[in-house]
C-alpha cells in the first residue's frame, strides 16, 4: 500500500513537471488568465453584494460568510486543475482521435494517468488566488473562532476534493457510453458554479438530491461550515462518508466504463 | 436564396444527431431551476423581498432567462474564431456566399432547433414549478414580447458577428471574448434583474445596448413595461448601428486577411 | 523455446448502428435504430516464438489492428483465447505492461510541444525502469536510431519519419519483451519507411524481442519479416515463409510504362501480360524471374518515355491465395 502510494507520488512529481514545462511555453496565456479569472470571481461578488444590498441573510449566511462560501469554491476548483480536472476535459477528444488506447496501454491506473497528463496550473490560478484571499478577507471579519478550524477546514476541502474527483469519473465515464461529450464538460462546470449558493438553502428532496446525488450544497458549503463555526458534528461525518462513496461510485463506474470500451470500440 | 435554405436543412440535421444532449439538456436546466427555485425560495422565505418583484416574478425571471438564454444568445462567433485562425475562411471567399448571411442563416436554423427544445423543456418544467411561475395577464404584452424576442436575436446575433470579426485583428481574440461575453451578460441582465441594481449601474445600464438582449423582453413579459413602442425604436436604431458596423468590420477584416496573406 | 504469443480461436465481433440519411432518418434515429454486427475476427490461431519477428499482412479492415488491440489489452474478444508472455492481454496487469510496448502509426504518444528527450524521461518513470538501465538503454537506442540531434528539438518541429524514430525509441527505453507496431511506415516517404524498417530489424538481431508487425505494405514484410501471417476478411489465409509466400503468390511485377510518342503496336505481349493499354499509356504484368530482361528489352525495342517497376498489390497477391 504504502509502495504504491510512494510511487503514485513519484509519478505526480514527473508529471507534475512535465506539464509545468508544458505550460512555460505558453506563457502569455498566463496572464490572461489569470486576470480573466479575477474578473470572473470579481463579477460573483459583485452580485452577491447587491442581493446582499437588499436582503440581509440568504439561509442564515451573513455576507462575510457568504465570501468564503465563493473563495472557497475557487480553492475547490484549483486543487481539481491541480490533479486532474484538465485531462478529464480532453476525454472525449481521446476517445474520438483513439489516443485513449495509450491510456490502457500504460502500466498506471488509466483514472489517474488520464489526470495527470495535463496538470494545469494556470487554469485556475486566479481564481485559487482570489479564493484564498475571499477566505482570509472572510476570516477576518468572523466573529469567533478556534485553532481547531483550520485542520477542519482543509480536512473537508480534501473531502470536497474526493466528491469532485468522484463526481467527474461518473460523469465523464459517459463518455466511453455516448460518443458526443461536448455537454458533458458543461455538466461539471455547472456543478461548481451552482456550489457557491449556501447548502443551506435546499429543504425537503431538493436537500436529499443536493446533499447525496449531485453533492453541490455540501462541496463548498460544509468546508466553509467548517472555518465559519456553523458545521455541525452529525453533518460533519455525513459528509465525509458522502466523500467516500463518491470516490468509491466514482472509480467503479469508470472501471466498468473502461470494460465497455474494451468491448466495443473498433 | 435558395442555398442558404439547404443550408439551414444541414445544419438542422446536424443538430439532430444525439438523443442524448436532449436527455442532458433537459435534466441540466430542470436543476439549474431547481437551484435557483431553492436559493430566491430560502431568500424570501426570511421575509425579505428584493427590489419590486415577487418571488413568482424572480423565479418567472430566470425561467424565462434561461430560454432566452438559448434563443438570443448566439454563438456562431467561435465558429467564427476558428474559421479564420485555421484560414478555412479562405473557402469562403472563393465562393459565391455572403458571409455575413451564411452566418446568420445558420444562426437561425440552430436557434429554431434550440426553440424547440426550449419550449418542451420549459413547458416541463413549469408545470412543475407552476406555482412560481407568472404569467402575462393580457395577449398584447405576449406579441410585444415575441417581437421584442425576435428583434433581440437579431441583435444579439450582429453583435456576435462583430466580435468574431476581431478576430482579423487581434490573436488572443478567445480570451477577450470571454471577458466582453462576461459583461454583456452582467449588463444584459443575464445574471441578476437590472433594477435591482445598484442607482449608477442602472443608469449605465440604459445606455447600453445589452439591456434589450434578456432585461427589456423579460420585463415586458411581467407586465412592467407600460408602452414598449419608444424603446422598439431605440433598439431598432441600435440594429441599424450593429449592422453597420458588421458590414465595415468585414470588408475591413477581408482586406486586412489578404494582406497578411492568411 | 517457449512462445511469446499464443493466440487460439479468437473471435470479434463489433454491433454498430445503421442511420438512414435524410431528415426523416434522423428523427427516425432519436427513436430506434437498425443494430447490425461486424465480425471482425472469426476465430484466429497462431504462436510465434521468442525474438521471431513476424509481419502480419492485409488489406484495411482485415483485421490486423483489431488483433493487435486485443494482444496489447485494449480490446476484449469475442471468444477464444489469448496469452502474451504468459499473459491474458486484457487483464491489463502493471507486470504484463511493463514487458511490452505498442507503436500505432501517426498516433503520437510523445508530448508534442516538448523535446523528445522529456517524455523518454517521464516514460522511464512510467515504467520503473532503474536509473543505470534507463541511461544505458537511451544511449544506445540514441546510437542505433541515429537521434542524437534530434533529442532537445520539440516534437511539433520533426519530421513525420524523425518523429517516427522517436517513438519508436520512447516505446523500447524499457526494454519491451514484445514490440507490436502497428502500420508504422504509414505516411511517411519511400526513404523513411526504408529507414524505420532498418533500423527495426537491427534491434530486432541484437535484442531478440519478438516483434509483430502490421502493414498493408507488402514491401515492409519482404524485407524485415520471415515469416508472414496474412488476414483477411477477419480470417488467416496464409501463416508461413515469406519467401514462398513470395514465389507461390506474389511472382509477378508491374511495369508501368508512358511512351514518348504514340504507339499503337500489338507486340506488348511477348514483355507480359497487358493489363492496361492505350495509345501513351501500358501496364504490364511480367513475372519476377525475368523481369530485368523484360525491362532491358522494352527500353532497347519502344520508345519509352517514362518506365517504373512496382510490386503486386497485395488485394492481387490474396485473390491468388483464394485462386
Amino acid at each position: 500500500m504504502i509502495r504504491v502510494l510512494k510511487r503514485y507520488m513519484r509519478l505526480y512529481k514527473a508529471f507534475f513537471y512535465q506539464c509545468l514545462k508544458e505550460d512555460m511555453i505558453y506563457r502569455s496565456n498566463f496572464l490572461t488568465l489569470v486576470i480573466m479569472d479575477i474578473g470572473f470571481v470579481c463579477v460573483s461578488i459583485i452580485l452577491f453584494k447587491v442581493i446582499y444590498g437588499h436582503v440581509n441573510t440568504i439561509a442564515g449566511w451573513t455576507f462575510n460568510q457568504s465570501v468564503i462560501l465563493i473563495g472557497t469554491v475557487g480553492i475547490v476548483r484549483e486543487m481539481a486543475y491541480l490533479t486532474f480536472r484538465r485531462g478529464f476535459l480532453e476525454l472525449g477528444n481521446h476517445i474520438r482521435t483513439g489516443t485513449f488506447d495509450m491510456f490502457m496501454v500504460r502500466p498506471i491506473a488509466s483514472g489517474i494517468h488520464l489526470g495527470m497528463r495535463h496538470l494545469s496550473i494556470s487554469e485556475s490560478f486566479g481564481e485559487g488566488m482570489m479564493g484564498v484571499a475571499l477566505v482570509i478577507y472572510g476570516f477576518i471579519h468572523l466573529d469567533t473562532w478556534s485553532w481547531i478550524i483550520f485542520p477542519l477546514y482543509i480536512l473537508f476541502l480534501l473531502n470536497s476534493l474526493m466528491i469532485y474527483y468522484g463526481f467527474s469519473l461518473i460523469i465523464n465515464s459517459i463518455v466511453f457510453w455516448v460518443v458526443k461529450s461536448q455537454e458533458l464538460n458543461t455538466v461539471v462546470y455547472f456543478f461548481m458554479e451552482t456550489s457557491r449558493y449556501p447548502g443551506d438553502i435546499y429543504r425537503g428532496i431538493g436537500k436529499v438530491i443536493f446533499t447525496f446525488i449531485i453533492p453541490i450544497g455540501i462541496i463548498a458549503t460544509v468546508p466553509a461550515s467548517a472555518l465559519t463555526g456553523r458545521l455541525g458534528f452529525n453533518f460533519a461525518v455525513l459528509s465525509l462518508f458522502i466523500g467516500i462513496s463518491f470516490l468509491c461510485a466514482g472509480l467503479f463506474v469508470w472501471k466498468m466504463s473502461i470494460e465497455h470500451y474494451s468491448s466495443a470500440s473498433g | 436564396m435558395k442555398k442558404y435554405i439547404s443550408l439551414f436543412h444541414i445544419n438542422w440535421q446536424n443538430s439532430l444527431q444525439y438523443r442524448f444532449s436532449l436527455v442532458v439538456y433537459i435534466g441540466g436546466y430542470s436543476i439549474y431551476i431547481g437551484v435557483l427555485l431553492y436559493l430566491w425560495s430560502a431568500i424570501y422565505s426570511e421575509g425579505q423581498s428584493v427590489g419590486n418583484y415577487t418571488l413568482s416574478q424572480l423565479i418567472t425571471y430566470y425561467i424565462l432567462q434561461l430560454m432566452i438564454n438559448s434563443i438570443i444568445f448566439s454563438f456562431v462567433s467561435w465558429d467564427v474564431i476558428d474559421n479564420i485562425k485555421t484560414g478555412n475562411f479562405s473557402n469562403f471567399l472563393t465562393k459565391p456566399l455572403d458571409y455575413y448571411m451564411y452566418w446568420f442563416t445558420i444562426n437561425i436554423s440552430g436557434k429554431m432547433l434550440e426553440a424547440v427544445f426550449i419550449m418542451i423543456t420549459a413547458g416541463i418544467i413549469s408545470i412543475f414549478v407552476s406555482d412560481y411561475v407568472s404569467f402575462p395577464q393580457h395577449l398584447s404584452t405576449l406579441i410585444y414580447f415575441i417581437i421584442s424576442i425576435i428583434l433581440g436575436i437579431i441583435l444579439a446575433f450582429e453583435m456576435d458577428f462583430c466580435i468574431g470579426m476581431i478576430t482579423f485583428w487581434l490573436t488572443q481574440v478567445r480570451t477577450f471574448k470571454y471577458m466582453l461575453q462576461t459583461m454583456i451578460l452582467f449588463f444584459a441582465g443575464a445574471m441578476l434583474p437590472l433594477d435591482l441594481f445598484p442607482p449608477l449601474l442602472i443608469k449605465l445600464a440604459e445606455f447600453l445596448p445589452f439591456r434589450y438582449l434578456v432585461y427589456f423582453p423579460i420585463s415586458i413579459y411581467l407586465g412592467k413595461v407600460e408602452n414598449p413602442l419608444p424603446s422598439f425604436a431605440i433598439l431598432i436604431v441600435w440594429i441599424i448601428l450593429f449592422l453597420v458596423l458588421s458590414r465595415i468590420l468585414l470588408v475591413r477584416g477581408i482586406r486586412r486577411y489578404e494582406a497578411v496573406g492568411a | 523455446m517457449p512462445n511469446s504469443i499464443h493466440v487460439k480461436e479468437l473471435r470479434k465481433s463489433f454491433d454498430y448502428f445503421r442511420k438512414e440519411p435524410g431528415l426523416a432518418g434522423s428523427l427516425k434515429s432519436l427513436f430506434w435504430r437498425e443494430k447490425l454486427y461486424n465480425e471482425a475476427l472469426k476465430g484466429i490461431s497462431f504462436d510465434i516464438a521468442e525474438g521471431e519477428l513476424v509481419g502480419f499482412l492485409g488489406p484495411n479492415g482485415a483485421g490486423k489492428t483489431t488483433t493487435l488491440k486485443i494482444l496489447s489489452g485494449i480490446l476484449y474478444p469475442t471468444g477464444g483465447e489469448a496469452s502474451v508472455l504468459g499473459h491474458v492481454p486484457w487483464k491489463r496487469e502493471p507486470a504484463y505492461q511493463k514487458q511490452f510496448s505498442i507503436v500505432m502509426g501517426q498516433k503520437n504518444q510523445l508530448w508534442w510541444d516538448l523535446p523528445a528527450q522529456e517524455s523518454f524521461t517521464l516514460n522511464r518513470e512510467i515504467y520503473e525502469v532503474d536509473e543505470a538501465a534507463y541511461r544505458h538503454n537511451l544511449s544506445e537506442l540514441t546510437e542505433l536510431f541515429d537521434i542524437k540531434d534530434l533529442l532537445d528539438v520539440p516534437v511539433r518541429k520533426l519530421s513525420m519519419g524523425q518523429r517516427m524514430k522517436c517513438e519508436l525509441v520512447a516505446a523500447l527505453l524499457h526494454s519491451p519483451k514484445v514490440l507490436f507496431l502497428d502500420e508504422p511506415s504509414i505516411g511517411l516517404d519511400i526513404i523513411s519507411q526504408d529507414k524505420i524498417i532498418n533500423y527495426i530489424e537491427e534491434y530486432n538481431r541484437l535484442k531478440k524481442t519478438t516483434v509483430l508487425l502490421t502493414s498493408h505494405y507488402m514491401r515492409d514484410v519482404e524485407r524485415l519479416c520471415k515469416r508472414v501471417i496474412v488476414i483477411n476478411h477477419g480470417a488467416i489465409i496464409y501463416d508461413g515463409s515469406v519467401k514462398d509466400l513470395m514465389t507461390t503468390y506474389a511472382d509477378h511485377k508491374i511495369i508501368r510504362l508512358r511512351f514518348s510518342s504514340e504507339f499503337a503496336g500489338n507486340g506488348l505481349g511477348k514483355y507480359g501480360e497487358v493489363i492496361e493499354s492505350d495509345k501513351l499509356h501500358a501496364v504490364l504484368r511480367t513475372e519476377r524471374r525475368t523481369i530485368a530482361m523484360a525491362t532491358s528489352r522494352i527500353l532497347n525495342d519502344l520508345p519509352v518515355d517514362d518506365l517504373s517497376v512496382e510490386d503486386v498489390e497485395i488485394e492481387d497477391v490474396i485473390k491468388k491465395i483464394f485462386a
